[in-house]
C-alpha cells in the first residue's frame, strides 16, 4: 500500500517536472531577444528603418558620429536586417512566420536608435509608436495604426497614417501630416510651413506663427481648433460646409478686408479675420467638423 | 497569361474592367499589382487636373473677325474668268472685310447685351453681391440674426478706435467696418458634368483596385485597421458624392473628395504593399 503511494507521488512529481521543463522550454523559445549594432558614420547620416511587422520605433539624439541601432525580436519570427553604405544604413525587419496564426508579440520588433544630431530618418512600421527626439533633418513616417511623437525636431518632416495620431511638441521647420482617420496636435511648435490633413482625426494647433508662414489644417469631419497669442500676426481664412466655425476671440480678431474673398462661389460658411499684420497665412477647413478659433489666456 | 499580357490588356483596355485572366495573374505576380497599384494613383491624379473646355462660338467669330479685319486671313476668293468684272464689284471687294467685321461686332454686341440682359438678376440676387456693398451697410444686430451657428464678434471691432489699429501699409477697402462675420453663400452653380464624370470615374478605378487586393493578411491587427480606414473613405466618399449630386458646383465638397480619393488610392497601394510583404 505504501509502495504504491509512493508510486503515484513519484509520476506526478514526474509529470509536473515534464511540464515546467516544457513550459521552460516554450518561454525561451518565445522570448525577445535584443541585439546592438553601431554604425561610424563621417557626415549627416541617411537612416532608413522599415519595420514590416509590428513594433516600436525610438530615436534619440547624441553628439557622436556614430549610429547605435538596438533591436528587440522573437528570434525565428523575425528577421533583421542592417546594412551600412558609406553614411546611408539601412535597416530591415521582416516576418519569418507564415502562420496566419501568430501572436502579435510574436512578430514584434522593437527598434531604439541612437544618431547624430543632424541626421536624416525614413522610418516606417506597422502598429508600434515611432518616437523622435531632439533630431535634425529632413524625416519621412510612416504608420498604419501607430502613433507617432515628435519632440524638438526641425526638418522638413513628413508623417504619413492610416489611423495613427501625431503629437508634435517643439518641433519647427516644415511639417506635413496626412493621415485618415489619425488626428494632430502640434503644441508649443513654430513650424515656418504645416499642411495638415485629415479625413475623421481632430486637429489642435497651439503654436506659434511665423512671419510668413504658411499654415494649413483640413479635417473632414474631425473638430480642427487654433489657438492663438495676442501678440500673434496671421490672416486666417476658416471654411466648413456642413460644420460651424465658431471664432471665440471677436473682439480681437479684425475683419480681413485686404483681399477678395467674395468671388468663389460655395455653399461655405466662412471667416475672414485677421491678427495683427498679418504676416502669417492661415487657411483652415472642415468638411463636417466644427472648427474653433481661440486666443490663449497668456 | 504573363506580365506583359497584363500591361498589354492595361494598355489596350485601360483600367475600366480586367479580363479574369489577367486579374487571376494579379492574384498571383507582385510586380503587376504594383503596376496596377501605380495606374490608379496616376489616373486618381490626373482626374484632379480640370478639364479644358471649349471657348465659346463668338470667341471664334470675334477673333476671325479681327484678324480679318487687319488683313491677316482672308475669305477665300473665287477665282473668275477672263470675263471682265463690273467696275462696283472691285468696290464691293475692297468693303467686304470691313462690312463683315462691322456687321459681327454688331452682332457681337447684340449677343453680349442679351446675356448680360439674362444673366444680370441672378448675380444681383446672389450673396454675391450682398456680402459687398450691401455687407457694409448692413447692421450689426441684422448680422448676428443671420448667423446664428456661429459666435459672433463684438461690436467694439467695428469701432472706429479698432479700425485705427489697423497697421499702416495696408491697401484696405472702402468696406473697412465689414465685421469679421461668417459669410454663408447660397450661390449654386450648374452641375459641371465632366467634373462629376472624372469623380465617377476615379471611383470606379478605386473601386477596381479594391476588388483587385488581396485577403487574408497575416499581420491581422494591420489589416483590421487597414480595413476599417477603407471603410471611413468609403462611408466620407459616399457622403461627398451623394451633397455634389445635391450642390453640384460646391467647391469645398469637391476639394475633400479629392482628397479622400487619393487617401483611399495611396491606401489600396498599401493594403497591396502589406499582403504582399506578409505572404
Amino acid at each position: 500500500m505504501e509502495r504504491r503511494k509512493m508510486g503515484v507521488r513519484g509520476g506526478v512529481y514526474a509529470l509536473g517536472a515534464l511540464v515546467f521543463l516544457g513550459c521552460a522550454i516554450t518561454a525561451a523559445a518565445g522570448s525577445a531577444e535584443s541585439q546592438e549594432k553601431h554604425f561610424t558614420v563621417t557626415g549627416k547620416p541617411v537612416v532608413t528603418l522599415n519595420n514590416i511587422v509590428n513594433g516600436r520605433i525610438e530615436v534619440k539624439s547624441w553628439k557622436n558620429s556614430e549610429v547605435v541601432v538596438n533591436s528587440t525580436a522573437v528570434p525565428g519570427k523575425v528577421s533583421i536586417e542592417a546594412e551600412q553604405v558609406g553614411d546611408r544604413i539601412e535597416i530591415t525587419a521582416t516576418s519569418l512566420d507564415e502562420a496566419a496564426s501568430a501572436q502579435p508579440h510574436e512578430v514584434e520588433a522593437n527598434f531604439q536608435l541612437i544618431v547624430p544630431e543632424e541626421t536624416e530618418l525614413q522610418l516606417r512600421t506597422q502598429t508600434g509608436l515611432i518616437l523622435v527626439e531632439q533630431v535634425s533633418g529632413d524625416m519621412k513616417l510612416q504608420s498604419v495604426a501607430g502613433d507617432v511623437h515628435l519632440k524638438e525636431v526641425s526638418g522638413y518632416v513628413i508623417v504619413k497614417t492610416a489611423s495613427g495620431s501625431l503629437v508634435c511638441t517643439g518641433c519647427t521647420g516644415k511639417l506635413d501630416f496626412n493621415s485618415i482617420s489619425g488626428s494632430a496636435q502640434i503644441l508649443q511648435s513654430s513650424p515656418t510651413s504645416l499642411n495638415l490633413m485629415t479625413t475623421t482625426g481632430n486637429i489642435l494647433y497651439d503654436g506659434e506663427f511665423r512671419r510668413m508662414g504658411l499654415y494649413t489644417m483640413n479635417s473632414g469631419r474631425g473638430l480642427v481648433e487654433v489657438r492663438f497669442s495676442r501678440g500673434d500676426s496671421f490672416d486666417l481664412k476658416a471654411s466648413t460646409y456642413r460644420g460651424t466655425v465658431d471664432n471665440q476671440a471677436p473682439e480681437v480678431l479684425q475683419p480681413d478686408t485686404h483681399t477678395r474673398h467674395h468671388s468663389v462661389s460655395s455653399m461655405a460658411k466662412s471667416l475672414w479675420v485677421t491678427m495683427g499684420q498679418g504676416s502669417a497665412r492661415v487657411e483652415v477647413s472642415s468638411y463636417s467638423g466644427a472648427i474653433r478659433i481661440v486666443m490663449r489666456n497668456n | 497569361m504573363e506580365c506583359k499580357d497584363v500591361e498589354a490588356v492595361l494598355e489596350q483596355e485601360g483600367l475600366s474592367l480586367l479580363p479574369v485572366e489577367a486579374r487571376e495573374h494579379l492574384s498571383d505576380c507582385e510586380t503587376c499589382r504594383d503596376l496596377l497599384a501605380d495606374l490608379s494613383a496616376i489616373a486618381v491624379a490626373a482626374k484632379r487636373i480640370p478639364s479644358e473646355e471649349n471657348p465659346p462660338e463668338r470667341v471664334w467669330v470675334s477673333l476671325r473677325t479681327q484678324l480679318e479685319a487687319e488683313g491677316v486671313i482672308r475669305e477665300p476668293q473665287v477665282i473668275v474668268g477672263p470675263k471682265a468684272a463690273p467696275w462696283w464689284s472691285g468696290l464691293a471687294q475692297l468693303l467686304r472685310p470691313r462690312a463683315l467685321a462691322m456687321v459681327s461686332a454688331g452682332i457681337l454686341v447684340l449677343a453680349g447685351g442679351v446675356y448680360f440682359a439674362n444673366h444680370s438678376p441672378k448675380i444681383g440676387g446672389s450673396a454675391v453681391t450682398t456680402t459687398q456693398p450691401a455687407t457694409a451697410a448692413r447692421s450689426v444686430e441684422s448680422a448676428k440674426t443671420e448667423t446664428p451657428a456661429v459666435a459672433q464678434p463684438n461690436a467694439e471691432t467695428l469701432s472706429a478706435e479698432n479700425v485705427a489699429k489697423k497697421p499702416a501699409g495696408r491697401t484696405v477697402s472702402a468696406g473697412v467696418n465689414k465685421p469679421s462675420q461668417i459669410h454663408e453663400s447660397t450661390t449654386k452653380l450648374k452641375p459641371s458634368p465632366s467634373e462629376l464624370a472624372s469623380f465617377g470615374e476615379s471611383a470606379a478605378v478605386l473601386d477596381q483596385a479594391e476588388r483587385a487586393v488581396p485577403n487574408g493578411v497575416n499581420n491581422q491587427a494591420v489589416e483590421a485597421a487597414l480595413r476599417e480606414n477603407l471603410r471611413t473613405l468609403n462611408e466620407f466618399i459616399a457622403e461627398c458624392k451623394a451633397r455634389l449630386k445635391d450642390n453640384p458646383g460646391d467647391q469645398l465638397t469637391q476639394e475633400y473628395l479629392n482628397m479622400a480619393l487619393q487617401q483611399k488610392a495611396e491606401l489600396l497601394s498599401a493594403m497591396m504593399d502589406s499582403g504582399r510583404s506578409e505572404h
